[in-house]
Protein backbone atom coordinates (compact mmCIF):
# COMPACT_ATOMS: atom_id res chain seq x y z
CA UNK A 1 0.00 0.00 0.00
CA UNK A 2 1.68 3.14 -0.96
CA UNK A 3 1.08 6.04 1.71
CA UNK A 4 1.70 8.97 -0.20
CA UNK A 5 -0.92 8.73 -2.84
CA UNK A 6 -2.69 11.59 -2.44
CA UNK A 7 -3.18 14.01 -4.72
CA UNK A 8 -3.88 17.81 -3.34
CA UNK A 9 -5.32 18.94 -6.63
CA UNK A 10 -7.75 15.77 -6.97
CA UNK A 11 -11.12 16.83 -5.96
CA UNK A 12 -13.00 13.31 -6.78
CA UNK A 13 -10.49 11.42 -4.68
CA UNK A 14 -12.76 12.50 -1.68
CA UNK A 15 -15.95 12.52 -3.67
CA UNK A 16 -14.97 9.16 -4.13
CA UNK A 17 -14.72 7.49 -1.34
CA UNK A 18 -17.87 9.43 -0.29
CA UNK A 19 -19.36 7.28 -3.14
CA UNK A 20 -18.00 4.47 -2.51
CA UNK A 21 -19.17 4.59 1.14
CA UNK A 22 -22.68 4.52 -0.36
CA UNK A 23 -22.25 1.72 -2.24
CA UNK A 24 -21.58 0.15 0.62
CA UNK A 25 -24.89 1.28 2.01
CA UNK A 26 -26.99 0.63 -1.06
CA UNK A 27 -25.43 -2.63 -2.41
CA UNK A 28 -23.33 -4.23 0.31
CA UNK A 29 -20.78 -3.75 -2.44
CA UNK A 30 -17.32 -5.63 -1.13
CA UNK A 31 -15.34 -3.93 -4.03
CA UNK A 32 -16.40 -0.42 -2.98
CA UNK A 33 -15.12 -1.54 0.89
CA UNK A 34 -11.62 -3.42 -0.28
CA UNK A 35 -11.11 0.30 -2.06
CA UNK A 36 -11.65 2.17 0.96
CA UNK A 37 -9.96 -0.37 3.18
CA UNK A 38 -6.83 0.13 1.38
CA UNK A 39 -7.37 3.76 1.38
CA UNK A 40 -7.82 4.36 4.80
CA UNK A 41 -6.79 1.27 7.32
CA UNK A 42 -3.25 2.31 6.83
CA UNK A 43 -4.31 5.92 8.21
CA UNK A 44 -6.40 4.97 10.97
CA UNK A 45 -3.47 1.99 12.20
CA UNK A 46 -1.03 4.82 12.02
CA UNK A 47 -3.17 7.24 14.35
CA UNK A 48 -3.69 4.64 16.39
CA UNK A 49 -0.12 4.27 16.65
CA UNK A 50 0.80 7.95 17.19
CA UNK A 51 -1.75 7.67 20.04
CA UNK A 52 0.44 5.12 22.04
CA UNK A 53 -1.52 1.64 20.76
CA UNK A 54 1.33 -1.21 19.99
CA UNK A 55 1.49 -2.86 16.62
CA UNK A 56 -0.65 -5.07 17.15
CA UNK A 57 -3.43 -3.03 18.99
CA UNK A 58 -3.28 -0.62 16.40
CA UNK A 59 -3.78 -3.24 13.67
CA UNK A 60 -6.80 -4.62 15.24
CA UNK A 61 -8.27 -0.94 15.66
CA UNK A 62 -7.55 -0.11 12.09
CA UNK A 63 -9.81 -3.31 10.73
CA UNK A 64 -12.24 -2.68 13.52
CA UNK A 65 -12.94 1.48 12.22
CA UNK A 66 -13.28 -0.44 8.90
CA UNK A 67 -15.66 -2.64 9.71
CA UNK A 68 -18.04 -0.03 11.23
CA UNK A 69 -17.47 1.69 8.11
CA UNK A 70 -19.27 -1.25 6.43
CA UNK A 71 -21.88 -1.58 9.42
CA UNK A 72 -21.78 2.38 9.58
CA UNK A 73 -22.58 3.34 6.01
CA UNK A 74 -26.50 3.89 5.75
CA UNK A 75 -25.62 6.60 8.51
CA UNK A 76 -22.92 8.38 6.31
CA UNK A 77 -24.37 11.84 5.55
CA UNK A 78 -22.28 13.47 2.67
CA UNK A 79 -24.04 16.56 2.33
CA UNK A 80 -22.86 16.86 6.53
CA UNK A 81 -18.98 15.75 6.32
CA UNK A 82 -16.84 14.50 3.84
CA UNK A 83 -15.74 10.73 3.78
CA UNK A 84 -12.30 11.49 5.46
CA UNK A 85 -14.12 13.32 8.42
CA UNK A 86 -16.80 10.55 9.20
CA UNK A 87 -13.66 7.72 8.79
CA UNK A 88 -12.02 10.79 11.57
CA UNK A 89 -15.00 10.30 13.73
CA UNK A 90 -15.21 6.76 13.87
CA UNK A 91 -11.38 6.41 14.36
CA UNK A 92 -11.73 8.96 17.42
CA UNK A 93 -15.13 7.38 18.64
CA UNK A 94 -12.89 3.80 18.94
CA UNK A 95 -9.98 5.05 20.50
CA UNK A 96 -12.12 6.66 23.35
CA UNK A 97 -13.45 3.45 23.76
CA UNK A 98 -10.74 1.26 23.37
CA UNK A 99 -7.36 3.28 24.35
CA UNK A 100 -9.25 5.51 26.49
CA UNK A 101 -11.96 2.78 28.28
CA UNK A 102 -14.43 5.79 27.98
CA UNK A 103 -17.88 6.71 26.62
CA UNK A 104 -17.88 8.90 23.31
CA UNK A 105 -20.40 11.33 23.84
CA UNK A 106 -23.37 12.39 21.75
CA UNK A 107 -24.64 15.98 21.98
CA UNK A 108 -27.76 15.14 20.42
CA UNK A 109 -29.64 12.26 18.31
CA UNK A 110 -28.65 11.27 14.91
CA UNK A 111 -32.06 12.63 13.75
CA UNK A 112 -31.59 16.21 15.17
CA UNK A 113 -28.08 16.13 14.15
CA UNK A 114 -29.10 16.13 10.24
CA UNK A 115 -30.87 19.13 10.48
CA UNK A 116 -27.73 21.27 11.29
CA UNK A 117 -26.16 20.35 7.68
CA UNK A 118 -26.59 22.28 4.55
CA UNK A 119 -29.62 22.49 3.06
CA UNK A 120 -28.29 22.08 -0.69
CA UNK A 121 -29.40 18.92 -2.72
CA UNK A 122 -27.34 15.75 -2.90
CA UNK A 123 -24.89 15.93 -5.55
CA UNK A 124 -24.57 19.52 -5.22
CA UNK A 125 -23.79 19.56 -1.49
CA UNK A 126 -21.51 16.51 -1.70
CA UNK A 127 -19.37 18.58 -4.26
CA UNK A 128 -19.62 21.62 -1.53
CA UNK A 129 -17.97 19.38 1.02
CA UNK A 130 -15.16 18.14 -0.96
CA UNK A 131 -15.01 21.97 -2.40
CA UNK A 132 -14.42 22.95 1.26
CA UNK A 133 -12.14 19.50 2.59
CA UNK A 134 -9.58 20.84 0.11
CA UNK A 135 -9.65 24.07 1.26
CA UNK A 136 -9.22 23.57 4.44
CA UNK A 137 -6.21 20.96 3.46
CA UNK A 138 -4.50 23.92 1.54
CA UNK A 139 -5.31 26.06 4.96
CA UNK A 140 -3.59 23.49 7.12
CA UNK A 141 -1.03 23.33 4.89
CA UNK A 142 0.05 27.11 5.06
CA UNK A 143 -0.31 27.42 9.18
CA UNK A 144 2.06 29.28 10.70
CA UNK A 145 5.11 26.39 11.68
CA UNK A 146 4.14 27.12 15.73
CA UNK A 147 0.29 26.83 15.09
CA UNK A 148 0.48 23.76 12.97
CA UNK A 149 2.47 22.13 15.63
CA UNK A 150 -0.22 22.77 18.29
CA UNK A 151 -3.05 21.94 15.85
CA UNK A 152 -1.23 18.44 15.14
CA UNK A 153 -0.73 17.88 18.96
CA UNK A 154 -4.43 18.45 19.45
CA UNK A 155 -4.70 15.40 17.75
CA UNK A 156 -2.28 13.04 17.97
CA UNK A 157 -1.36 13.39 21.75
CA UNK A 158 -4.23 12.08 24.30
CA UNK A 159 -3.51 15.00 26.60
CA UNK A 160 -5.46 18.28 27.09
CA UNK A 161 -4.06 21.40 25.82
CA UNK A 162 -2.77 22.45 29.52
CA UNK A 163 -0.47 19.25 29.22
CA UNK A 164 0.98 20.20 26.33
CA UNK A 165 2.15 23.44 28.36
CA UNK A 166 4.02 20.70 30.18
CA UNK A 167 5.04 19.29 27.36
CA UNK A 168 6.10 21.94 25.17
CA UNK A 169 7.14 24.79 27.60
CA UNK A 170 4.71 26.55 26.14
CA UNK A 171 2.47 28.60 28.63
CA UNK A 172 -1.02 27.69 28.51
CA UNK A 173 -2.25 30.77 27.49
CA UNK A 174 -0.30 31.18 24.52
CA UNK A 175 -1.62 27.55 23.53
CA UNK A 176 -5.15 28.51 24.07
CA UNK A 177 -4.31 31.80 21.97
CA UNK A 178 -2.71 30.07 19.09
CA UNK A 179 -4.88 27.32 18.59
CA UNK A 180 -7.28 30.20 18.69
CA UNK A 181 -5.71 32.12 16.04
CA UNK A 182 -4.82 28.75 14.01
CA UNK A 183 -9.47 28.21 13.49
CA UNK A 184 -9.38 31.79 12.73
CA UNK A 185 -7.07 31.44 9.96
CA UNK A 186 -8.96 28.33 8.60
CA UNK A 187 -12.30 30.08 9.34
CA UNK A 188 -11.25 32.99 7.20
CA UNK A 189 -9.80 30.45 4.59
CA UNK A 190 -13.09 28.60 4.74
CA UNK A 191 -14.93 31.94 4.11
CA UNK A 192 -12.66 33.73 1.40
CA UNK A 193 -13.46 30.50 -0.47
CA UNK A 194 -17.63 31.85 -1.18
CA UNK B 1 -32.22 28.83 23.35
CA UNK B 2 -29.84 31.67 23.64
CA UNK B 3 -26.77 30.80 24.67
CA UNK B 4 -24.61 33.73 25.85
CA UNK B 5 -21.43 31.86 27.48
CA UNK B 6 -19.56 29.13 25.40
CA UNK B 7 -16.30 26.86 25.87
CA UNK B 8 -12.67 27.94 24.52
CA UNK B 9 -12.07 27.09 20.69
CA UNK B 10 -8.71 24.97 22.36
CA UNK B 11 -11.84 23.25 24.42
CA UNK B 12 -13.61 22.84 21.67
CA UNK B 13 -10.63 21.66 19.87
CA UNK B 14 -9.87 18.86 22.10
CA UNK B 15 -13.02 17.81 22.04
CA UNK B 16 -13.44 16.97 19.07
CA UNK B 17 -10.40 15.27 18.51
CA UNK B 18 -10.83 12.97 21.63
CA UNK B 19 -8.56 14.14 24.29
CA UNK B 20 -10.65 15.43 26.70
CA UNK B 21 -11.62 12.85 29.26
CA UNK B 22 -15.59 11.33 29.69
CA UNK B 23 -16.67 14.07 32.27
CA UNK B 24 -15.63 17.18 30.74
CA UNK B 25 -16.60 15.66 26.99
CA UNK B 26 -20.09 15.32 28.62
CA UNK B 27 -20.85 18.64 29.87
CA UNK B 28 -19.66 19.77 26.56
CA UNK B 29 -21.80 17.97 24.82
CA UNK B 30 -24.66 18.99 26.92
CA UNK B 31 -23.99 22.85 25.85
CA UNK B 32 -23.77 21.65 22.18
CA UNK B 33 -27.34 20.12 22.56
CA UNK B 34 -28.48 23.38 22.73
CA UNK B 35 -25.79 25.47 21.17
CA UNK B 36 -25.52 25.53 17.25
CA UNK B 37 -22.41 27.73 16.99
CA UNK B 38 -20.24 25.66 18.62
CA UNK B 39 -21.77 22.54 16.76
CA UNK B 40 -20.40 24.55 13.75
CA UNK B 41 -17.01 25.05 15.24
CA UNK B 42 -16.84 21.30 16.15
CA UNK B 43 -17.66 20.36 12.69
CA UNK B 44 -15.15 22.33 11.63
CA UNK B 45 -12.33 20.80 14.21
CA UNK B 46 -13.94 17.48 12.73
CA UNK B 47 -13.10 18.69 9.38
CA UNK B 48 -9.82 19.23 10.32
CA UNK B 49 -8.94 15.92 11.85
CA UNK B 50 -10.22 14.75 8.41
CA UNK B 51 -7.77 16.05 6.63
CA UNK B 52 -4.88 15.22 9.14
CA UNK B 53 -6.26 11.44 8.49
CA UNK B 54 -5.99 12.45 4.78
CA UNK B 55 -2.73 14.02 4.15
CA UNK B 56 -0.93 11.56 7.22
CA UNK B 57 1.49 8.90 6.36
CA UNK B 58 -0.21 5.14 6.59
CA UNK B 59 1.41 2.50 8.90
CA UNK B 60 1.65 -0.93 6.65
CA UNK B 61 -1.15 -3.16 7.39
CA UNK B 62 -0.52 -7.22 8.13
CA UNK B 63 -0.31 -9.12 5.14
CA UNK B 64 -4.09 -10.56 5.46
CA UNK B 65 -5.70 -7.49 6.94
CA UNK B 66 -7.71 -6.91 4.13
CA UNK B 67 -8.90 -10.28 3.62
CA UNK B 68 -9.10 -11.01 7.26
CA UNK B 69 -11.60 -7.81 7.48
CA UNK B 70 -13.33 -9.25 4.14
CA UNK B 71 -14.18 -12.26 5.82
CA UNK B 72 -15.65 -10.63 8.91
CA UNK B 73 -18.03 -8.60 7.66
CA UNK B 74 -20.94 -10.35 8.00
CA UNK B 75 -20.32 -10.88 11.65
CA UNK B 76 -22.83 -9.17 14.31
CA UNK B 77 -21.33 -5.96 15.91
CA UNK B 78 -19.57 -7.33 19.05
CA UNK B 79 -21.24 -4.77 21.53
CA UNK B 80 -24.97 -4.17 21.36
CA UNK B 81 -25.42 -0.78 21.86
CA UNK B 82 -26.21 -0.05 25.77
CA UNK B 83 -29.23 -0.08 27.04
CA UNK B 84 -30.51 3.36 28.04
CA UNK B 85 -31.48 3.42 31.92
CA UNK B 86 -34.71 4.42 32.83
CA UNK B 87 -33.79 8.08 34.13
CA UNK B 88 -34.67 8.56 38.08
CA UNK B 89 -36.90 11.20 39.29
CA UNK B 90 -35.09 13.97 38.44
CA UNK B 91 -37.71 16.56 37.76
CA UNK B 92 -36.22 18.17 34.66
CA UNK B 93 -35.84 16.61 30.97
CA UNK B 94 -32.19 14.71 31.10
CA UNK B 95 -29.90 16.38 27.97
CA UNK B 96 -29.56 13.22 24.88
CA UNK B 97 -26.05 13.35 26.18
CA UNK B 98 -26.50 12.23 29.46
CA UNK B 99 -28.83 9.46 28.48
CA UNK B 100 -27.81 5.89 29.20
CA UNK B 101 -25.89 6.74 32.97
CA UNK B 102 -27.35 5.14 35.65
CA UNK B 103 -28.39 8.22 37.59
CA UNK B 104 -28.93 8.12 41.35
CA UNK B 105 -31.22 10.22 43.05
CA UNK B 106 -30.25 13.73 44.99
CA UNK B 107 -28.33 13.68 48.11
CA UNK B 108 -27.85 16.24 50.52
CA UNK B 109 -24.21 18.39 50.33
CA UNK B 110 -24.87 21.20 52.10
CA UNK B 111 -27.67 23.67 53.50
CA UNK B 112 -29.52 24.63 49.80
CA UNK B 113 -27.39 22.11 47.74
CA UNK B 114 -28.05 18.72 46.49
CA UNK B 115 -26.43 16.82 44.33
CA UNK B 116 -26.45 13.32 41.81
CA UNK B 117 -22.84 11.75 41.37
CA UNK B 118 -22.27 10.59 38.02
CA UNK B 119 -18.44 9.91 37.61
CA UNK B 120 -16.17 9.77 40.40
CA UNK B 121 -12.54 11.57 40.33
CA UNK B 122 -9.59 9.64 39.53
CA UNK B 123 -6.30 9.99 38.06
CA UNK B 124 -6.53 11.08 34.65
CA UNK B 125 -9.97 11.27 34.93
CA UNK B 126 -13.09 14.44 35.36
CA UNK B 127 -15.02 14.13 38.17
CA UNK B 128 -19.08 14.62 37.30
CA UNK B 129 -22.06 15.81 39.34
CA UNK B 130 -25.17 16.82 38.83
CA UNK B 131 -25.63 19.96 41.42
CA UNK B 132 -28.89 21.38 42.09
CA UNK B 133 -28.23 24.98 44.21
CA UNK B 134 -31.95 26.54 46.09
CA UNK B 135 -33.41 29.17 45.28
CA UNK B 136 -30.29 32.40 46.43
CA UNK B 137 -28.33 29.82 47.76
CA UNK B 138 -24.53 30.93 47.23
CA UNK B 139 -21.76 28.16 46.71
CA UNK B 140 -18.61 28.70 48.17
CA UNK B 141 -16.26 30.56 46.96
CA UNK B 142 -13.75 28.60 45.74
CA UNK B 143 -10.84 27.82 42.57
CA UNK B 144 -9.56 25.29 40.36
CA UNK B 145 -6.54 22.94 40.35
CA UNK B 146 -7.36 21.81 37.09
CA UNK B 147 -10.19 22.65 34.64
CA UNK B 148 -13.68 22.90 35.56
CA UNK B 149 -16.58 23.28 33.05
CA UNK B 150 -20.04 23.69 33.94
CA UNK B 151 -23.11 23.66 31.88
CA UNK B 152 -26.56 25.27 33.18
CA UNK B 153 -29.48 22.78 32.98
CA UNK B 154 -32.26 24.96 34.23
CA UNK B 155 -32.68 27.84 36.24
CA UNK B 156 -29.84 30.51 36.44
CA UNK B 157 -27.04 32.09 38.67
CA UNK B 158 -25.07 34.88 38.55
CA UNK B 159 -21.06 35.20 39.68
CA UNK B 160 -18.24 37.32 39.08
CA UNK B 161 -18.15 36.41 35.46
CA UNK B 162 -22.01 36.88 34.80
CA UNK B 163 -25.59 35.53 34.34
CA UNK B 164 -25.67 32.12 33.22
CA UNK B 165 -28.86 30.53 32.29
CA UNK B 166 -29.71 27.22 30.60
CA UNK B 167 -27.20 26.04 27.97
CA UNK B 168 -24.46 28.43 29.25
CA UNK B 169 -21.50 26.62 29.66
CA UNK B 170 -18.57 28.26 32.41
CA UNK B 171 -15.03 27.72 31.73
CA UNK B 172 -12.92 27.85 34.79
CA UNK B 173 -9.02 27.38 34.81
CA UNK B 174 -6.58 27.32 36.87
CA UNK B 175 -6.15 30.30 39.53
CA UNK B 176 -9.79 31.65 39.13
CA UNK B 177 -11.95 31.92 41.93
CA UNK B 178 -15.57 32.56 41.73
CA UNK B 179 -18.78 32.18 44.00
CA UNK B 180 -21.53 31.48 41.98
CA UNK B 181 -25.24 32.15 43.34
CA UNK B 182 -28.12 30.55 41.95
CA UNK B 183 -30.90 32.33 40.78
CA UNK B 184 -33.63 34.35 43.90
CA UNK B 185 -36.63 32.44 41.87
CA UNK B 186 -35.62 29.29 40.52
CA UNK B 187 -32.53 28.17 41.67
CA UNK B 188 -30.40 26.41 39.36
CA UNK B 189 -28.98 22.63 38.06
CA UNK B 190 -26.11 22.60 36.53
CA UNK B 191 -24.00 19.76 35.38
CA UNK B 192 -20.40 20.12 36.62
CA UNK B 193 -16.76 18.14 35.63
CA UNK B 194 -13.51 19.02 37.33
CA UNK B 195 -10.33 17.58 36.48
CA UNK B 196 -8.92 18.60 39.83
CA UNK B 197 -9.41 19.00 43.29
CA UNK B 198 -11.63 22.15 44.41
CA UNK B 199 -9.91 25.00 46.05
CA UNK B 200 -12.03 26.27 48.87
CA UNK B 201 -11.13 29.11 50.41
CA UNK B 202 -12.80 28.69 54.12
CA UNK B 203 -12.52 25.95 56.60
CA UNK B 204 -16.04 24.41 56.67
CA UNK B 205 -16.25 23.16 52.65
CA UNK B 206 -12.88 21.89 52.88
CA UNK B 207 -14.84 19.71 55.25
CA UNK B 208 -17.27 18.64 52.48
CA UNK B 209 -14.74 17.92 49.90
CA UNK B 210 -14.65 13.96 50.95
CA UNK B 211 -18.28 13.89 50.56
CA UNK B 212 -18.43 16.34 47.00
CA UNK B 213 -15.53 13.50 45.67
CA UNK B 214 -13.96 16.48 43.79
Amino acid sequence: MAAGDIKPQNLSGEQNNAVLIRRIADNADRVAFASLFQHFAPRVKAYMRRLGANDGLAEDLAQEALLAVWRKASLFDPERAGAATWVFTIARNLRIDTLRRERPTEPLPPEAERQDADASPGAEAELIIAERDRTLRIALQVLPPEQAQLVQLAFYEDKPHREIEVVLGIPLGTVKSRLRMAMQRLRNALDDRS
Amino acid sequence: MSVFHHPSESTLLAYAAGSLNEGLSLVVAVHLGDCPICRESVRLCEAVGGQLLEVSEGADMGQNALSLTLGRLEEPAARPAPQPQPPAQLGFELPHALQGYRLGNWRWLAPGIRLIRILPLRAGRSSLNLLRVSPGVAMPCHGHAGLELSCILTGSYVDEFGHFGPGDLAEMDGDVDHMPVADPRDGCICLIAADGKLQFRSLLPRLLRPVLGF
